[in-house]
């Protein structure tokens, strides 16, 4: 049977979505930031009541470059049984996005949205009008930068590596003596050799220039 | 980049009246993991509760962004560590839509993937119920789930070597048929749930302690249940009877008997009743796929620039060595696009939106996590209970850290 690699794919898509294969998951909808509003305020009465997720795609190459996708689902009002539920109808909103531009929040129609658009705000930088509490949620709350956008570094900076603890903790030792038999005055000498300038020193390697 | 932001600080301090604000976790014993919730409270009852999240946040999403498509699926089951099968299930659905290959997996493969991903959801019950009762002092009950769960994961060792994480299902397949004597022990499983479900029950379901401490406590209407995003048990309990598996079958599930067991509640004590009632309907799941996998067949697609060439072959063929190669070293390319691709996991509609840009490597996944959304639904419910009876709500809604933060 032939591969459905043959023949190579050449070159990357820039805006993938716009490329998709015919796959049947959701209906796909494209709104620009200014009608996103008023579309699934119209959305939400004509019956899509649940917002599954809110997520963010950063494509770095395209313009705009992010886009914001919003997955809807369409439950029945009686949804007792799963004859009731059916097959609801899924829709996927599409809303594309410059870097610093600004989306109005959904979390006041669908309050599932809370989350999602503050985590989409810290790990992409999006910001949210109107959103009643914008602030990071995944990442540590003064922590510098985006993490999910593609121009974030996969590495931090080298940094110097904070000094070891000392071997022995001043209660440990004043508890009695530890099996090892060291005191404290013994381990604070260790310390004190071990951080002695000429002896790191002689550490450090010689011929390494660069 | 700097964009304008809201102070960064917990916004609970409110000083009026006798309201105090009291930080629970994130190593509070209840919370399942490093929950901190921030909880304003006036003597015991809850005024306002903001679970603050992130303490587990490892960055999935952008690991997965670097490496090939292979490798992805190995960390998608550390997401939902209790459930690894069903995020594996899910990515490797996602994946194979875009390739477009999806009529191409074998029969076999498909019930092999719905064994694992119905085994793996009543190991993760049984982690849920055994914490849940531990939250509400039945100690015993711990140990019962947690030997049932202990078999699930013999069976999973068995399959992929590891316990937790068997990263068993592949993109095209399953990694090799199921092992010697696999079907046996599952036999024996099957043969060994029902008991063991009646002892469960037992234990908990008419002990008026449990009663007492579960019924009518963070009772979820069907309008806050929709609103909040909540799925799986959780929105069951609440009397919506979706189901992914029956709303959109994927892997199969069409072919299967099973019902999906509602309460209309909406109440800690529904979400337990739904959740045991699911593990037997799981298990009769499992029994079913056991009956199909009576009849043998190929376990992987027939594409060896997706799926290796059986490791025996590469010994005796060139393109076998070649093709196993190319797969480990660059991995292979999926055709550029954009899908979501949904499962029911343990706790809910669990879904990937998967991204390609034509690479071998993903260029975006986003992941629908169920426990978020249900977690999230706690900020609803606890304003106006016990703290006691926080600790009720939190277990009832069962989430994993792991998802919730990825």
């Amino acid at each position: 049977m032939p591969s459905t690699q043959t023949p190579p794919i050449a070159g990357t898509a820039i805006d993938p979505p716009g490329v998709r294969p015919d796959i049947d998951d959701a209906v796909i909808e494209v709104v620009s930031p200014r009608d996103l509003r008023a579309r699934l305020e119209a959305l939400r009465t004509q019956g899509y009541s649940m917002l599954l997720d809110l997520g963010a795609v950063d494509y770095l190459e395209r313009t705009p470059r992010f886009e914001v996708v919003y997955h809807l689902l369409k439950l029945p009002a009686a949804a007792a049984t799963v004859g009731q539920v059916g097959t609801p109808a899924r829709l996927r909103v599409r809303c594309g996005l410059a870097d610093g531009e600004h989306l109005p929040t959904v979390s006041d129609l669908w309050r599932s949205a809370d989350w999602a658009e503050r985590e989409v705000f810290d790990l992409f930088g999006i910001a949210f009008d109107g959103h009643p509490d914008l602030r990071r949620i995944q990442m540590p709350h003064d922590w510098e930068g985006h993490p999910l956008r593609k121009d974030y570094p996969l590495r931090g900076p080298a940094r110097e590596r904070s000094p070891r603890p000392a071997f022995g903790l001043k209660s440990n030792v004043q508890a009695g003596t530890p099996p090892s038999g060291r005191t404290l005055e013994a381990l604070q000498e260790q310390v004190k050799e071990a951080r002695d300038p000429s002896r790191l020193a002689s550490l450090a390697p010689q011929d390494d220039k660069s | 980049m700097s964009l304008s932001t809201t102070p960064l600080t917990p916004e609970i301090v409110s000083h009026e009246g006798n309201a105090m604000v009291l930080s629970m976790g994130p190593q509070h014993p209840s919370t399942h993991g490093v929950l901190q919730i921030m909880l304003e409270i006036e003597g015991e009852s809850v005024v306002k509760a903001d679970p603050e999240i992130g303490y587990l946040h490892t960055g999935i999403e952008k690991n997965i962004e670097n490496l090939f498509w292979s490798h992805g699926q190995t960390n998608v089951e550390r997401m939902d560590y209790l459930a690894p099968s069903s995020n594996a299930l899910c990515y490797v659905l996602a994946v194979e839509k875009l390739l477009g290959i999806t009529d191409r997996i074998p029969e076999r493969a498909k019930h092999i993937r719905v064994m694992a991903a119905e085994l793996t959801r009543i190991a993760s019950h049984c982690v849920w119920l055994g914490t849940h009762a531990i939250d509400l002092g039945a100690i015993s009950v711990f140990f019962y789930c947690f030997d049932l769960r202990e078999n699930i994961l013999d069976l999973s060792e068995a399959t992929g070597g590891a316990r937790m994480h068997p990263n068993y299902l592949r993109v095209g397949g399953v990694n090799g048929d199921s092992p010697d004597g696999y079907l046996e022990k599952v036999d024996a499983l099957i043969a060994k749930f029902p008991g063991r479900m009646r002892e469960l029950r037992g234990l908990l379901q008419a002990n008026p302690i449990f009663q007492d401490r579960t019924i009518d406590v963070g009772v979820l209407s069907v309008e806050e249940a929709v609103q909040w995003g909540v799925t799986g048990p959780s929105l069951r309990g609440s009397g919506v009877a979706y189901d992914v598996r029956k709303a959109f079958p994927y892997s199969g599930y069409e072919q299967y008997e099973f019902n999906v067991p509602t309460r209309t509640e909406g109440d800690a004590y529904a979400r337990f009743l739904v959740r045991l009632d699911e593990m037997e309907e799981s298990i009769k799941i499992v029994a079913q796929a056991r009956e199909n996998l009576r009849t043998p067949g190929p376990y992987a697609i027939d594409d060896p620039k997706i799926f290796p060439p059986p490791k025996e072959t590469i010994a005796l063929s060139m393109e076998a060595l070649i093709h196993h190669f190319k797969i480990v070293s660059e991995g292979f390319r999926v055709p550029p696009g954009d899908v979501y691709q949904a499962v029911e996991g343990p706790r809910g509609e669990l879904g990937y939106y998967v991204v390609s840009n034509g690479e071998n490597r993903p260029y975006r996944v986003r992941t629908r996590p169920a426990s978020l959304y249900n977690l999230q639904a706690l900020k609803g419910i606890a304003p106006g209970n016990l703290i006691a009876d926080l600790v009720v709500m939190i277990g009832s809604l069962d989430p994993v850290f792991g998802e919730v933060d990825r």
